[in-house]
């Protein structure tokens, strides 16, 4: 008996060190990820990133163009994928449910939502580079939309389903219609993770270099033409990071610094929704 | 002695008045297998009619056949006739929106929508009714003082619904449906979820409400149904046992199994 008790106290005390350990060597290659980042990132941080264009090698500048240019392609591509998102997701939590037509779509938002982002960006760069007969920041946005969509398709269904039947019902049940009951009641009740959902999406296209590398490819100057590559800091992280020249690598810092913070904010925005949801 | 005083009305609208709600010849099915065979009962005007049975007896089923709102589950379907002021309603025309406008219910677990009380009651009326300002303040007020609401949430009317307490929530669901004026009132076991307090409160809801609407109500508490309702129908495995006034019924049941069921002795 006594004898029992010990040994499952002694594989209790070994799986827990086990799982400790685990932990620690999970947390250890973030901090210091993150630490090299912040030592990096902070000792080239100047206010002439936000000022000054990306430069030549050997003389001095910012990356004021390519924070612009992310700063638009993410938000194009949020503006054109959260609604194709938010209202499949409807669909599948609302009206196909358990239809084949559901099924089929849920199936390959599963195979898109775990796509190779590059796949995605040769893909656009087949349907629109090759068409328009060069890079844009439009064929840029657009192969980040198509990122965004599974992603808002799959939070915006799985926060509909969280919503009780009870609710549905008792809205139905005062005479309203479908549509009605879904506007302003279910839309209502899952508003927050819905929008956890977008944000996540922001966070995980504001990264993204693969799909750019093919449709929006980079721009050395100021350009607001959406029609025109664009600078963006994935890439130009890429590109001079790979570079020999001491001052591109530091600015490469700086951008993934200040691309890793931004992340981070979002992420801390969208746990605060969401743990505002639970209370 | 008010039973005796009650008791010649009742037996009065029995006979001479046409029942608000007529059901006939009922069978409900979830996919294959049957959950009501051959149901026929009416529902008296302005009366509270009383569902009583063991669990899965059907009588929550029966009641959600009256507002259609099985039709939200594509699986789930009734044959026979509810008629409802001389029209059957499930019959293929009917306008299911302006049937549940018509024919209010409330749930088992309170189910307040995520907004403010206000907007909880306005919900349901700005469906069918565009009203000033005003016109909504009192139609509002009135409702929470039909469920005995307003005294306790009139200085709070734009905090959130979801703030209050399980037997508030139940009396704010009643008032949200009482607020669009339907005819007739389902409640689906109002009190299986709340404290005898809130209980006591909402049976006396019922007895004022009855004043003004048909009312059914499902229920697993026997004092309840011998308290609230004027006619109570026994229901066992998907058939209706035995359906008469309350007094009778609890008094001297024509069945056997009614008898061991009110009596307790039901195994």
């Amino acid at each position: 008996m006594v004898d029992l008790y010990s040994r499952r106290r002694m594989a209790n005390r070994i799986v827990v060190s086990l799982s400790i350990g685990a932990a620690l060597l999970g947390i250890t290659w973030l901090v210091l990820i993150l630490g090299q980042l912040l030592l990096e990132g902070f000792g080239a941080l100047s206010l002439a990133v936000f000022t000054e264009m990306t430069p030549p090698p050997g003389s001095t500048g910012g990356l004021r163009n390519a924070i612009f240019g992310t700063a638009v392609m993410t938000s194009i591509a949020i503006l054109l994928g959260t609604p194709i998102g938010i209202l499949a997701g409807t669909y599948l939590a609302e009206y196909g449910r358990e239809s084949k037509l559901a099924m089929v779509v849920r199936f390959i938002n599963d195979v898109l939502l775990s796509a190779p982002s590059i796949v995605i960006g040769l893909f656009i760069y087949e349907m629109m580079v090759i068409h328009m007969g060069h890079f844009s920041a439009w064929a840029g946005a657009v192969a980040l939309a198509v990122i965004v969509i599974p992603v808002v398709l799959r939070t915006t269904e799985d926060m509909l389903n969280l919503v009780p039947t009870g609710l549905r019902e008792a809205a139905t049940a005062l005479g309203a219609p479908r549509y009605f009951v879904i506007r302003r009641v279910a839309y209502k009740a899952a508003r927050n993770g819905i929008v956890t959902g977008i944000l996540l999406a922001v966070a995980r296209i504001s990264g993204e270099t693969a799909p750019l590398l093919f449709t929006a490819l980079n721009n050395q100057f100021w350009s607001t033409d959406l029609n025109a590559p664009m600078a963006n800091l994935p890439v130009v992280i890429f590109q001079f990071a790979l570079s020999p020249y001491e001052d591109w690598r530091r600015l490469a810092w700086v951008g993934a610094l200040l691309i890793t913070m931004a992340i981070l904010a979002v992420n801390i925005g969208a746990r605060a929704l969401a743990g505002r949801k639970a209370s | 002695m008010t039973v005796e005083i009650l008791d010649p009305i009742a037996k009065q609208a029995d006979t001479t008045m046409p029942p608000k709600v007529s059901i006939e010849n009922l069978a409900f099915f979830y996919g294959e297998s049957k959950a009501l065979k051959n149901i026929s009962l009416p529902l008296h005007d302005r009366k509270v009619t009383a569902f009583i049975g063991p669990s899965g007896c059907g009588k929550s089923t029966l009641l959600r056949i009256l507002n259609r709102i099985y039709e939200m589950y594509p699986k789930q379907r009734a044959e026979g006739k509810v008629v409802v002021d001389g029209l059957n309603i499930l019959d293929k025309g009917t306008d299911l929106n302006m049937l549940r406008a018509k024919i209010g219910m409330v749930f088992q677990k309170p189910t307040p929508f995520p907004m403010s009380i206000y907007e909880n009651i306005a919900f349901g009326v700005r469906l069918y009714e565009r009203l000033g300002k005003e016109e909504m303040d009192e139609r509002v007020e009135s409702a929470l003082r039909k469920a005995a609401l307003w005294e306790e949430v009139k200085n709070k009317l734009h905090s959130s619904g979801l703030g209050l307490s399980g037997g508030q929530q139940q009396r704010l669901c009643i008032a949200r449906t009482v607020a669009v004026r339907p005819e007739i009132i389902l409640l689906d076991e109002p009190c299986s979820a709340l404290d005898p307090i809130s209980t006591a409160k909402i049976e006396e809801l019922i007895d004022e409400l009855k004043d003004d609407y048909t009312i059914a109500i499902v229920t697993h508490n026997m004092q309840q149904a011998a308290r609230t309702s004027d006619f109570t129908a026994f229901m066992y495995l998907g058939e209706l046992i035995e359906f008469g006034e309350t007094k009778q019924i609890f008094t001297h049941p024509g069945k056997q199994q009614t008898q061991d069921y009110i009596t307790g002795r039901f195994g």
